[in-house]
């Protein structure tokens, strides 16, 4: 019963959205293939704009998943820490040699130069 | 219902106007842009008129066709002292020739097309895909994977040259844009090759138009002329171009207050324009204008500042201007201001110095009535006209702009004057 009222909601709401859509635009003649061009003030490209392209704060992403994936692990580590005792330090100190290498890594990679 | 409810609201706003400007089409932009019922636009899609203000030369039409068809329906164009495109001379299409007339009528026909009295442009090009859909590949774009193939009939970009900055290439981007690119000078257009945001490449394809000087300027190189006028026309033109740089950091306040200053130049007093100009200087460094839009790049080598000359040759630290050599503004205490490092910021700071001394000589020879003293060589806001006018420059950019960030080239070129001075007065 609930799963049909939540799919009549989707329904009504996914109809409402887009007869709110076509509603203004149903006189609308479609955009022709000139007018959907990008503007470049009368001139055009030559090349596709599906191209590749460097991603500037992409080292720094990867050293934020670095950093975020150790404190995920520290929480609960930190839970269990006082009951494990040594064997925990060192699984953790393990863990954290790994990370490292990535941090290493990033440094490497110019990640702390802010350019 | 032929016109929704919106569309009536949208005719009782301002007019949205792209300018597509010909030759000695600025005067008319200028007007438009202080016009209070007009919002001039940076890109047709925003637009209901396209309104075509001077002449454009026959090798160009095809440009303007495309500007023209990308305006969304429905849509009418204005043509001002310029002749239509040959297809819609028989749609009837409204020319106005009087400066005076035009925001009327712009007003006008942008109400009338939106609640449907007036008959929509039609479209000039032929609606079909530039590049057809092939269905090869493996998503359709004509290729094996992410790479190679023609995807719509045009090439991928592949980095035929290293990246310029840090060695990383990257699939280069090729296109042509102007010569109706609302962000550089009229005419201009260039083949551009970006690599990431770095010009990789910068080839003129068409020359930007000539400009029309105030026709005190040519007065002054015929005969005796009055210093008072000559600087104000000057600080005129430099208000003028800093307009379209403020346009462009993203100011759009502080560029409408230089263009209200620049078109009090010549009605208000000069104890007024100073004032105004002082407080306006202020805000321009409290907006952070210098530190934060202008880049410290754009560096003209000597060889380039000379052949540029005026403010920007002055700017990378060469002294000259043919005032010195003047009797009249000798007398007048006049000296040549200049900067060093001859960059985007030294050139700014060159001009609003230049404006500032300008204002202050023009305030000194308005209580002597002091005129010029030697004809036939006179100092223009874009440099010295001895014996021809000065030419244009675009050329340069090519050797200047590779290297530098989109945003930086785009600032560098507002910063310069390439266009050179057209025969003709401004009317």
């Amino acid at each position: 019963m609930e799963l049909l009222a939540l799919l009549i909601v989707l329904l009504i709401s996914l109809g409402g959205g887009l007869l709110l859509q076509w509603w203004p635009n149903r006189r609308q003649p479609m955009a022709t293939y000139p007018q959907r061009a990008p503007f470049l003030g009368g001139g055009w490209p030559d090349t596709h704009a599906w191209s590749r392209y460097h991603l500037r704060y992409y080292p720094m992403t990867l050293l934020l998943i670095a950093f975020e994936m150790e404190m995920m692990f520290m929480y609960p580590w930190a839970v269990v820490y006082v009951e494990q005792g040594m064997k925990a330090v060192m699984e953790m100190g393990m863990f954290l040699a790994i990370l490292c290498v990535g941090i290493l890594y990033g440094w490497r990679e110019g990640v702390f130069k802010w350019q | 219902m032929a016109v929704s409810w919106l569309s009536r609201l949208a005719a009782r706003g301002p007019a949205t106007v792209f300018p597509a400007l010909g030759m000695q089409g600025e005067e008319a932009f200028y007007q438009l842009a202080l016009h209070p019922e007009i919002e001039l636009v940076d890109s047709p899609r925003h637009a209901s008129l396209l309104l075509v203000a001077g002449g454009v030369p026959p090798e160009l039409h095809e440009p303007l066709r495309r500007v023209h068809d990308q305006l969304p329906a429905p849509f009418t164009t204005l043509w001002y002292q310029s002749e239509p495109l040959l297809e819609l001379q028989q749609a009837g299409v409204v020319r106005v020739d009087s400066l005076e007339a035009l925001p009327d009528a712009l007003v006008d026909a942008h109400r009338k097309v939106l609640r449907g009295e007036l008959g929509v442009s039609p479209r000039l090009l032929v609606d079909e895909p530039p590049n057809p859909w092939r269905g090869l590949g493996d998503d359709g774009h004509g290729g094996e994977g992410m790479m190679g193939g023609v995807p719509y009939g045009r090439p991928m970009a592949m980095p035929p040259t290293q990246d310029l900055r840090d060695g990383l290439a990257l699939d280069t981007l090729t296109f042509r844009l102007g010569p109706f690119f609302p962000l550089w000078p009229a005419g201009l257009e260039a083949e551009v090759i970006l690599q990431g945001d770095i010009v990789q490449q910068f080839s003129v394809q068409s020359r930007p138009f000539p400009r029309a000087m105030s026709p005190v300027f040519f007065d002054a190189w015929e005969h005796a002329m009055s210093i008072a006028r000559l600087e104000r026309a000057r600080v005129q033109y430099h208000l003028r171009a800093l307009f379209h740089a403020l346009h462009l950091a993203g100011l759009p306040d502080l560029a409408w207050r230089a263009l209200r200053l620049a078109e009090a130049c010549d009605r208000q007093t000069i104890t007024a324009l100073e004032k105004g100009f002082k407080d306006f200087e202020r805000c321009l460094k409290r907006r952070g204008f210098f530190a934060l839009h202008l880049p410290t790049c754009g560096t003209l080598n000597t060889e380039h500042a000379e052949a540029l000359g005026g403010f920007a040759a002055r700017a990378a630290g060469i002294e000259g201007d043919a005032r010195r050599d003047d009797e009249g503004y000798r007398r007048l205490g006049f000296s040549a201001i200049s900067q060093q490092a001859g960059d985007t910021q030294s050139r700014w700071r060159q001009r609003l110095a230049e404006v500032a001394q300008s204002l202050t000589l023009a305030a000194r020879a308005q209580q002597n009535d002091a005129v010029t003293a030697t004809t036939g060589v006179v100092e223009t806001p874009r440099g010295v006209w001895r014996d021809e006018r000065p030419g244009d420059a675009s050329a340069l950019l090519e050797k200047l702009l590779p290297g530098l960030e989109w945003g930086e080239a785009l600032a560098t070129i507002a910063s310069l004057d390439v266009a050179g001075v057209s025969q003709w007065a401004r009317p």
